[in-house]
């Protein structure tokens, strides 16, 4: 058992209480105590505020089975609107996207005419994981005791990674963001998201109602983080996806700005599905 | 304590790095697709209003035409959250201000735009620069 997990056993009451079609979970914990607290300096410091680095690129790999996230680029950023090489099942298409199987290379032929990622986003939905984790908006990480929580400036949200020794639930509601829980693997903390709805999410190429999530958070210096995102979906992949690896820089001096999309937002999709502008009515008082 | 025109005045030197407007940008809630983000435009006048606002800032800025008509062009920038880590603040660029701004224009051809730059008439150019650092 790993450090944490260990620290952590004793906090969680486990009483997984399984509703009548055996999908909901929920999980009582006990009030922290002084020690619980007194554990989480043991962590790494996650404290703080994290510039979020642009780039990357939208490339990604397949993984090697087995292995742990890495490489580099991440999808999100284009925004959906690449399709993948469709006709790969059974290796990766090229320019970026996992080796699909063959009924989902078929979905990917469909979608590549027919995406809307982009339209959702000008409407102010927020994307989901993992596109939510690569916007050009700092994130902070809180971690309390058996969670981590990431505020997220952009569109204001918040994910929860539970690191009280729960399990991920075996029918869980598709989310954005998903359901994710977490453990330590010595200064990692390496999260498992399910439960990931058919929404926009930065991904150019089609996914199941399995599609699983796993990032590992790792200091790497002083104030820089990387987190190694693969994508593994038994039903769509034929084996894991490393969306590739990111660096955050601490910024001590930074807080989370408020950021309502819905204030001011100009932007709309016509019939085709493309962004547009609006130009009228200019807000009558100015923050 | 940041001295924001001191801040402002750093992007000079990054003026030809601006990448708010290029693939920066690109990140942010929608796609640049409805700019023509290969070109630029060039308008001067006196800014009407500004909105200093999320998901964008806009600046609102009179411009007279070739008749000397006087029309309000709505340039769309970076947001607060994104500026005033860069050394804007919200009364960087304020009503009155007399400023020439560098943009993408709209391909719809409406007097709109996605902000690249702009300059003062003393020469002091406002840009979109990466982060100040915190050290």
């Amino acid at each position: 058992m790993d450090r944490t997990n260990s620290i952590l056993c004793g906090f969680v009451t486990a009483s997984l209480v399984f509703g009548p079609t055996g999908s909901a979970q929920s999980v009582t914990r006990k009030a922290p105590t002084a020690a619980d607290w007194t554990s989480l300096a043991k962590l790494p410091d996650f404290t703080g505020v994290w510039e979020v680095g642009l780039g990357g690129g939208g490339g990604g790999r397949a993984a090697a089975p087995g292995a742990a996230p890495g490489g580099r680029g991440d999808a999100a950023a284009k925004g959906g609107g690449r399709a993948p090489a469709a006709g790969g099942a059974g290796r990766a298409g090229r320019g970026g996207g996992p080796s699909l199987t063959p009924a989902y290379a078929a979905k990917a032929q469909a979608r590549a005419s027919n995406s809307t990622d982009d339209a959702q986003a000008a409407n102010c939905l927020p994307p989901g994981l993992p596109a939510i984790m690569n916007q050009p908006y700092p994130m902070e990480f809180l971690l309390t005791p058996g969670q981590v929580t990431i505020v997220i400036e952009a569109y204001s949200q918040v994910r929860h990674i539970y690191t009280d020794g729960r399990l991920l639930p075996a029918d869980p509601d598709p989310l954005f963001y998903g359901t994710s829980v977490g453990h330590w693997e010595d200064d990692t903390l390496v999260a498992e998201t399910v439960g990931l709805a058919q929404v926009p999410r930065g991904l150019a190429f089609p996914y199941s109602e399995k599609l699983k999530v796993a990032e590992r958070f790792r200091l790497t210096g002083p104030d820089t983080m990387t987190i190694e995102t693969t994508l593994i979906d038994p039903d769509a992949f034929t084996a894991p996806y490393s969306m590739g690896s990111r660096t955050l820089a601490r910024h001590r001096s930074w807080t989370i700005a408020e950021y309502i999309c819905e204030e001011n937002n100009r932007n709309f999709i016509d019939d085709k599905g493309s962004a547009g502008v609006k130009l009228s009515n200019p807000l009558s008082s100015a923050k | 304590m940041l001295n924001i025109t001191a801040a402002v005045r750093r992007t000079i030197i990054m003026a030809g790095l601006v990448v708010v407007g290029g693939t920066g940008m690109a990140l942010a809630h929608h796609s640049y697709s409805a700019f023509e983000m290969a070109g630029t435009r060039v308008i001067s006048g006196t800014i009407k209003k500004m909105d200093w606002t999320n998901p964008h800032t806009w600046i609102w800025i009179d411009v007279a035409n070739d008749q000397g008509v006087v029309e309000t062009w709505g340039i769309e920038g970076m947001s607060p959250n994104y500026l005033e880590r860069r050394g804007w603040s919200r009364t960087t660029i304020k009503v009155g201000d007399k400023l020439s701004i560098t943009f993408h224009p709209l391909k719809n051809g409406d007097k709109g735009g996605s902000f690249q730059s702009a300059q003062r008439p003393n020469g002091e150019v406002l840009g979109m620069t990466p982060p100040i650092s915190d050290k």
